[in-house]
């Protein structure tokens, strides 16, 4: 029988030769993750009375949200979760200092094809860049996931997204997931599993096939896959422990697909998402000038080392608009790293950007707050009142391109105009 | 007269002053950070309604305890003050991820010899390095003496001298010696007293090293801390106006050779070891085998007094091809832009992620745990802080130990209060 990605990723989790959509299966995780929320999990586990984990190697822990502590409370939440990877001997444990949880995993070889993912953030999805299916729980499901292995789920059906063409200068892949959020809507894939496929994607970097699976999961999807290919096994087989282990999952030839979707990337232009959903997304020329008074480039969905680079690459030489406060937060540790070494840092520096320790930063509401009435560009994957400080104040969602340019002219830009 | 006399005697008009007379003197230049900036923008308007800011061009705002703000309410203050600065065409106003306030104000060549600064922050004093007379006020007082008038008064200061002499042991930095110098006073020692630095250690230092010193003269109780002008400081300080500020003139006032001390107090350097200042107060400085092997949780070098281009090499050269200890967060907060640039280019910041620290914007650091570095109960922190007073840094009961970047190095690698005498290659 016929299956998608999805399918046979849950069929060999739940132990079964094959399951259908709607079937509901008890599935064995290969990882969960848990961030920030750590401790909230770790009270979870204490209130049920569980002492025992199910596989201690099967947890990832990243402190990321809040990086550092800037309260006492955070301080002690943290300092819970440090106590917990140490009291159970959690090897997969990083820091504060270690970046955005979902970067980290990936870059440290703990995200494989046909891996089942579950953890506590939302954007989980973005392990299905590297062909895993990855999800997002909440806390307490995690606390049940560590102590029994398993947790039950119902498999998706699936639609095909079929990439065809090439993006002009000055769109990216960020452009592309704004498009599909605003013609599919923040339901529009509502808990199904949506496989790309297309000529486009042979080229398309790891980098860009993070921000697709990251933001898929703005139009509602559960899980999101970029099949495996050479560009996967050269990005991934440095990464990995076990090299072995790299065994890409693909869905069937004649796999069954409640939709297929085909987008040209060579229609697409620079798109922005306005205040206050990330659907309310609008050609970029529709905005220009609006006023900005604070410009974020990071999160898991544009924090990473290209993203950085393309912002660095329309910014070099240039001043930012001096009324504009950018703020720069590398995703990882070694995104960080490789950022230093090339200049990419030094130039964004330079450019007038304030640049962060890595992690989470003002994506989640970590340093960058804004007052009443101010206006943010932010290359996140949210906006929502109140997201990034004051209820009263708005934030749209752009490419790191869009953002660089928008940043030197203090106000929402076309970077096609200076491309 | 000495400086101090000197410069308070010409900016309120009178050929001499004596210590215990009162003066009114003209103001140089009123710098604020972004908390007090907040604080004196609202007794300003609040209390002086229809009053006016006499000469703008005097006032520094630098936005140095938050990097970026945390909160909601730190994201409206300081959006106040921007407000509060274009309305009263506040030129001088570095924003958020500026660095640590004095450094970015001195490196932009907003201070000179001979100036009066007031500012609203203790530390205000570590201008004395450059042949200011500098002291901290209150916040009324910077509003209804500084704003409205552009003037201050002021009770002439006896100066009490401290003479530095023999050279330091190896892995003994000024910031021990400066800390010494506290512990040996005590927190009341030099109560309104001007303290003058000088001596032959001194003279070795340069202007960047000598400003620890004014910088903890309140820490004993000072008014203001000075060291005598001399040919490093014109080089120093024409350094820093030159670039920036082409057309500067100033005056540099030195003591006469007959001034008069109420103390001359003798210390010989070659005799102090690294000093820690103990919880709970940046007094409580003692020898560093009083807190050695006590475990560490977070170590940062940081601010105007650990973020340094020379505290960043410090760092670099002892963490090179090294790992620090897996139980300690480093956090490393270059005290300006120009500081960060200059590190990110020479590689150093390269050194230290690699070594496990992790880089922070330009700012005061955790300096009250505004973005970072707030502690858990039962945490403990070493850093070069200026202060560890019980609660500044997360929890009252969490302990912060402070100490030289070299120190606070040494107990990075080790994961707890080390001497970095022991260790042999730093």
């Amino acid at each position: 029988m016929s299956q998608t990605i999805a399918e046979k990723i849950l069929a060999a989790r739940a132990g079964l030769s094959h399951v259908t959509p709607g079937q509901i299966v008890d599935a064995y995780p290969d990882l969960v993750m848990s961030h920030t929320a750590t401790w909230r999990s770790v009270s979870v586990m204490k209130k049920i009375g569980a002492k025992r984990l199910y596989d201690p190697n099967r947890l990832a822990i990243v402190l990321d949200h809040i990086s550092p502590a800037k309260t006492e409370k955070y301080a002690a939440d943290q300092q819970t979760s440090r106590n917990f990877a140490r009291e159970y001997g959690i090897e997969k444990f990083y820091d504060v200092d270690a970046g955005i949880a979902h970067l980290v995993l990936m870059e440290h070889g703990h995200v494989k094809p046909g891996d089942l993912i579950v953890g506590t953030d939302s954007h989980c999805t973005i392990y299905g860049a590297l062909g895993a299916l990855g999800s997002g729980i909440g806390y307490t499901e995690v606390a049940s996931v560590w102590v029994t292995g398993k947790l039950w789920m119902k498999v998706p059906t699936t639609i095909k997204l079929t990439l065809s063409g090439r993006f002009a200068a000055g769109v990216s892949a960020k452009d592309l997931m704004l498009h599909l959020i605003g013609t599919l809507g923040a339901d529009g894939c509502g808990y199904k599993s949506v496989e790309f496929y297309g000529s486009a994607l042979p080229a398309m970097s790891i980098s860009e096939r993070m921000t697709m699976a990251n933001l898929a999961m703005e139009m509602g999807a559960k899980c999101v896959f970029v099949p495996p290919d050479d560009a996967t096994r050269e990005w991934l087989l440095p990464r990995l422990r076990d090299p072995a282990s790299y065994r890409p999952v693909l869905a069937d030839a004649d796999a069954s697909y409640e939709q297929s979707i085909d987008v040209d990337l060579s229609t697409l232009a620079p798109m922005v998402a306005c205040p206050h959903q990330v659907e309310n997304t609008k050609p970029v020329t529709e905005v220009l000038g609006t006023r900005i008074d604070q410009a974020f480039l990071g999160s898991c969905a544009n924090g990473k080392y290209e993203d950085l680079a393309v912002a660095a690459g329309i910014l070099k030489g240039r001043k930012i608009d001096p009324r504009v406060r950018l703020i720069v937060t590398p995703g990882s540790k070694q995104i960080m790293l490789e950022a230093m070494r090339t200049g990419v840092l030094a130039t964004l520096m330079e450019s007038g950007a304030l640049v962060t320790n890595p992690g989470c930063g003002a994506c989640a509401g970590d340093g960058g707050m804004m007052a009443d009435g101010e206006v943010s560009l932010s290359t996140a994957n949210r906006n929502f009142v109140g997201r990034m400080g004051s209820n009263k104040s708005s934030i749209y969602l752009a490419s790191p391109a869009t953002l660089a340019a928008s940043a030197l002219q203090g106000a929402i830009a076309d970077p096609r105009d200076l491309l | 007269m000495n400086m101090v006399e000197k410069i308070l005697a010409r900016r309120s008009g009178q050929k001499s002053v004596a210590p215990g007379d009162v003066v009114v003197a003209d103001i140089d230049l009123m710098v604020m950070h972004d908390l007090s900036a907040n604080f004196v923008m609202k007794v300003f308007e609040n209390e002086m309604k229809g009053a006016s800011i006499r000469d703008p061009s005097k006032l520094v705002f630098a936005f140095d305890h938050n990097f970026a703000p945390a909160t909601r309410e730190a994201a409206e203050a300081l959006a106040a003050v921007r407000k509060f600065a274009a309305k009263h065409e506040v030129q001088h106003l570095f924003d958020s991820g500026c660095g640590s306030i004095h450094h970015v104000i001195m490196e932009a060549g907003l201070v000179a010899p001979g100036m009066i600064v007031i500012g609203c922050d203790s530390h205000t004093p570590i201008y004395g390095a450059l042949g200011a007379f500098a002291t901290g006020v209150g916040n009324n007082s910077m509003a209804a003496l500084g704003f409205a008038h552009g003037k201050c008064w002021f009770k002439v200061p006896e100066t009490i001298k401290i003479h530095f002499h023999g050279t330091p042991a190896r892995a003994v930095q000024p910031r021990d010696v400066s800390q010494f110098v506290v512990g040996k006073l005590g927190e009341d020692g030099a109560i309104y007293k001007a303290l003058e630095y000088a001596g032959p250690y001194i003279e070795s230092l340069d202007v960047n090293d000598r400003a620890l010193f004014p910088l903890q003269a309140i820490d004993v109780g000072g008014k203001c801390g000075f060291v005598n002008p001399d040919e490093k400081t014109l080089r120093h300080a024409q350094q820093l106006l030159g670039t920036r500020r082409a057309a500067a003139r100033f005056e540099l006032f030195q003591n006469d050779a007959d001034c008069r001390y109420a103390e001359v107090i003798d210390i010989d350097v070659s005799r102090i070891e690294p000093q820690v200042a103990c919880p709970p107060t940046v007094g409580n400085v003692k020898p560093i085998d009083a807190a050695v092997g006590t475990p560490i949780n977070v170590a940062e070098a940081g601010g105007s007094t650990g973020g340094r281009l020379s505290d960043i090499r410090t760092l670099a050269r002892c963490l090179a091809n090294r790992r620090i200890h897996p139980g300690v967060r480093l956090q490393v907060v270059p005290a300006s832009r120009d500081i960060y640039l200059a590190a990110l280019k020479e590689g150093l910041f390269e050194t230290l992620h690699t070594a496990g620290a992790n880089i922070f914007p330009p700012s005061a650091g955790s300096n009250q745990a505004f973005n970072m570095g707030a502690l858990a109960e039962d945490e403990v922190m070493i850093s070069t802080q200026a202060r560890n007073f019980p609660g500044r840094n997360g929890h009252p009961k969490a302990r912060h130990f402070l100490a030289s970047a070299l120190t606070v190095a040494a107990s990075a690698l080790t994961g707890k209060i080390t001497d970095p005498r022991t260790l042999e290659d730093l």
